[in-house]
């Protein structure tokens, strides 16, 4: 086990290390350097070449990964730190440390002072929606997988269907008119403070709700499928032919074998929920991850991008782990050798 | 009269007396003269906005949000959009104020005073203006300190490319860049370009003849920052202004505590708060429909038409010298012939274009970057779209089935990629294709001055010539749009130099003739700017540079 786990972290921070770089590539080709970018369309070239210089934007592409590798696991102190670069860029945590993801061009400050925080509210905002979709799809796929074609079934097909086939942004302006124009109950965005008016929890029931209509769905089919899979099966036919009771049935001899495909489907929500919320963000002025990745990636903000990366890298690999781990308690007859 | 008067101020008053020049144009020429502002609109016969008088009906008290993108903030001397100098007005303030009516007033100037050659500016500093920390006063040390730092090339304000003509200076370093082009320095003309002369007198010795230096000195940038600071800008600055920032949070918002020991008028809120409600324009609207936010920085036509049924919303509309121009790089083969330049000037629709990029919220330009509302502006006769001229000046120009290009352009905002789809659908009508190439913001920003053929939106600027010679002027560092032209640049020096305005309008005449007949841009129109406040919001003025002024609105309960 212990093997299997180091084996598991050890290809982590390959992948991760990968992506990193395929980052820092992709961003060469972008057009536009960060000097010009930081200093607005309006500074002469001039300002610029100093910055550019200032900045050692003009070193190759592999010794600029180099340093940022440094900086980040605290072999070398930032260089943007350094104070006669005259940029004024200081680090509460100081220039060197673990963990150290640089400085955001963007936002002119560390990083870390700005991904944290983002990150958990979007990791509140996702929370709640995956609590739901849960249960809702688990609900939605079993009582349709039952019976496959009959009149529930229909019915909860073309619930999740419409319901998934409505993009974010549809759904979320279509709720909006709805609570908070036509019938004002509910705040129209939701920036996290209670000075609006509205107090926190309200500011939470649109956008977990514009996920949950997306997603639930979707995995709702999922199970369903995997569900009239099982119920196909012969030991549910000889089940039924013993005469046990359905509940018992599907609870205790069904639900188990049926759950195992879309444990897989249910934990990679969890990746599109972390970073793919990015619409709602935007249609709810949810200050979350998403939005802060779209602000970098259209800036062009190398060490916010990089630091992003590893964390969304970091979530699918942990939850692949979990979705692992998962199938050997769903499903005994799958060791680790 | 005072006898330190600028010696046109007679003239002026006769010419207002006797018709020759209207208010407005008095009022600006006589406050940039150094006539007071109290002074000049009295002589004008017209009330002064910002009254003092005002003050004791305003309501006290109470919390105002405004939503506005909030973006980095670090240096307040590099602020480059509206929108960030927004969030460090309410700290920092400027040395003048240019009004909605495009008339400059002293700030933290008392006054100014300005040499018949138009040379010497002396600007008197303001009396007992307090810094919030540190119990000082304002004195000619942090005016003379802000406008040296501003002037250094290391550190990056985009006020130096203002200064560039008249304070700053361009030098050859010796060095090269990788096309073998001598690297340009610049640096201040003379030592003593910026002196000192007494604890509240400042004197600016130019080497050129400038008269817009105090609409200079209100450019966003331009904040009279505490020399402590060293130029960082967060919670804890340092200010005259009339508020104190109490928190900022990148994209999540700005909140403001009022000062009580402010100088000026107000502020008459409590607390005030920029809230960050993204890029996405309904955001703004359920904001505004859920009343988490008492108004928008800027509401585009869309948005209003959407809020304008909302019972308690307030519609704002200013007009504004802001647009876009489609500008033609002249040294590319399509766009060599000045014929080809034309006839894409008659292939625009100029009406149509209103409508559906700015769905009516405009008024129609005339290619040659001169504003209606610029006090310099000479009326041409109107000339309509006309393909048939157009296709015959294509044809003569040697492109009898018209050719393909690309423009580049951004997507955000909005109405500037709608106006490049517009205008390339209209280019079709005369068989030129235009293919868009659409690069997000900051990646456009980075080409805006390269690319040969490009649509850029171009910001409000109170007088025509600091727009001419800033985008036309051969070899100017923001000329995108690559013009070179002696009689052009010699006729714009001429028209710098001339005071009376009338007299300057002829001298802009022939310069817009210019722009029309070899110019480099296809113009479709100028902005109607607009936005949004709750009707409890009293005090709120549109700025047509989208100034936010938080110490002159109020709430009423």
């Amino acid at each position: 086990m212990s093997k299997f786990l180091l084996k598991r972290l050890i290809m982590m921070l390959l992948t991760m290390l990968c992506a990193s770089f395929l980052v820092f590539a992709v961003c060469e080709f972008t057009p536009g350097s960060v000097a010009r970018k930081s200093l607005g369309p309006f500074a002469t070239q001039q300002q610029v070449d100093i910055l550019t210089e200032k900045l050692k934007a003009n070193d190759p592409l592999l010794v600029r990964y180099g340093r940022w590798l440094g900086v980040l696991v605290g072999a070398i102190p930032d260089p943007l730190q350094d104070p006669s670069t005259g940029l004024n860029f200081k680090d509460p945590r100081g220039a060197q440390y673990f963990g150290n993801f640089g400085y955001s061009t963007l936002n002119k400050l560390p990083v870390n002072d700005v991904i944290w925080n983002r990150l958990g509210n979007t990791a509140i905002l996702a929370g709640l929606a995956f609590l739901l979709i849960v249960p809702l799809s688990i609900i939605f796929g079993i009582l349709s997988g039952l019976k496959e074609g009959g009149v529930l079934d229909r019915t909860l097909s073309v619930i999740c269907i419409t319901f998934t086939s409505i993009p974010e942004f549809a759904s979320g302006v279509f709720l909006v008119t709805l609570f908070v124009i036509l019938w004002p109950i509910l705040p129209g965005t939701s920036p996290l403070n209670s000075d609006g008016g509205w107090a926190v929890p309200y500011q939470f029931v649109l956008p977990v709700a514009v996920l949950v209509i997306y997603d639930f769905g979707y995995v709702a089919r999922m199970i369903r499928v995997s569900m009239i899979g099982v119920m196909e099966r012969p030991y549910i036919r000889t089940a039924v032919l013993k005469g046990m009771s359905t509940r018992r049935m599907v609870l205790g001899h069904a639900l188990r074998n049926a759950m195992i495909a879309p444990f897989t489907v249910l934990l990679l929500q969890i990746n599109f929920l972390i970073s793919g919320v990015v619409v709602t963000e935007l249609v709810f002025a949810y200050p979350g991850f998403g939005r802060l990745i779209l602000d970098a990636s259209l800036f062009g903000d190398i060490a916010t991008l990089e630091a992003a990366t590893l964390i969304t890298v970091a979530v699918a690999v942990v939850t692949q782990l979990l979705g692992d781990l998962g199938y050997m308690l769903l499903d005994p007859r799958i060791r680790v050798r | 009269m005072d006898k330190n008067q600028h010696s046109y101020i007679p003239t002026l008053i006769k010419e207002l007396s006797d018709g020759s020049i209207n208010r407005r144009d008095f009022l600006r020429k006589s406050t940039l003269l150094g006539l007071s502002a109290a002074a000049a609109y009295s002589l004008a016969g017209v009330a002064q906005p910002f009254n003092s008088a005002k003050a004791d009906d305003m309501p006290k008290g109470g919390n105002l949000r405004i939503g506005m993108r909030c973006m980095e903030i670090k240096d307040p001397h590099l602020a480059d959009f509206a929108e960030k100098s927004n969030v460090i007005r309410q700290v920092c303030e400027y040395l003048t104020f240019t009004d909605r009516n495009n008339i400059t007033h002293p700030y933290l100037l008392e006054k100014w005073d300005v040499s018949d050659d138009l040379k010497t500016w002396t600007l008197h500093v303001r009396k007992g203006v307090k810094w919030r920390k540190g119990g000082k006063t304002l004195t000619a040390d942090d005016v003379v300190w802000n406008l040296k730092r501003v002037s250094d090339p290391k550190v990056g304000s985009s006020v130096l490319g203002l200064f560039t003509g008249y304070l700053v200076q361009e030098y050859d370093g010796g060095e090269k860049d990788e096309k073998g082009n001598p690297k340009k320095s610049s640096k201040l003309w003379s030592d003593n370009a910026i002196e000192k002369v007494d604890d509240y007198t400042v004197r600016l010795n130019c080497y050129a003849p400038q008269i817009a230096v105090p609409e200079h000195l209100y450019h966003y940038p331009m904040f009279i920052l505490d020399p402590a600071d060293n130029g960082s800008f967060g919670p804890d600055a340092n200010g005259t202004g009339p508020f104190e920032m109490t928190e900022y949070t990148i994209g999540k918002g700005a909140k403001y505590k009022a000062r009580t020991d402010y100088w000026g008028t107000g502020p008459y809120l409590s607390t005030f708060e920029f809230v960050d409600l993204g890029d996405n324009p309904g955001a703004g609207i359920a904001a505004m429909a859920s009343k988490q936010v008492d108004g928008l920085s800027e509401a585009d036509a869309v948005q209003i038409s959407s809020m304008k049924n909302f019972p308690h919303v307030a519609v704002f509309k200013v007009e504004t010298t802001q647009t876009v121009v489609a500008r033609m790089h002249p040294d590319v083969e399509q766009f060599k012939d000045r014929r080809v330049r034309q006839a894409m000037r008659f292939a625009i629709d100029r009406e149509k274009v209103i409508q559906t990029s700015l769905l009516g919220a405009g008024t129609p330009a005339e290619d040659h970057h001169v504003a209606p509302s610029h006090p310099e502006y000479a009326t041409l006769p109107k000339y309509p779209r006309d393909i048939e001229k157009a296709k015959k000046l294509l044809a003569d120009a040697g492109y009898p089935n018209g050719f393909e290009f690309d423009m580049v352009t951004r997507p955000d905002p909005i109405w500037e990629l709608n106006t490049a789809q517009v205008l390339a659908e209209q280019f079709k009508d005369i068989g030129v294709k235009i293919n868009i190439k659409s690069l997000p913001s900051a990646q456009y920003w980075e080409v805006w001055t390269s690319a040969p053929f490009s649509l850029t939106a171009w910001g409000h600027r109170p007088l025509a010539i600091m727009t001419l010679s800033l985008a036309y002027r051969s070899n100017a560092a923001w000329n995108e749009s690559h013009y070179a032209n002696p009689e052009f640049d010699q006729l714009l020096t001429r028209a710098e130099g001339i005071l009376d305005p009338k007299e300057r309008s002829k001298v802009i005449e022939k310069i817009e003739l210019i722009m029309q007949d070899d110019g480099p841009i296809v113009q479709p129109f100028w902005r109607v700017f607009s936005t949004v406040m709750d009707k409890k919001v009293k005090g709120f003025e549109l700025h047509p540079s989208q100034y936010i002024f938080a110490h002159q609105y109020a709430i009423s309960a």
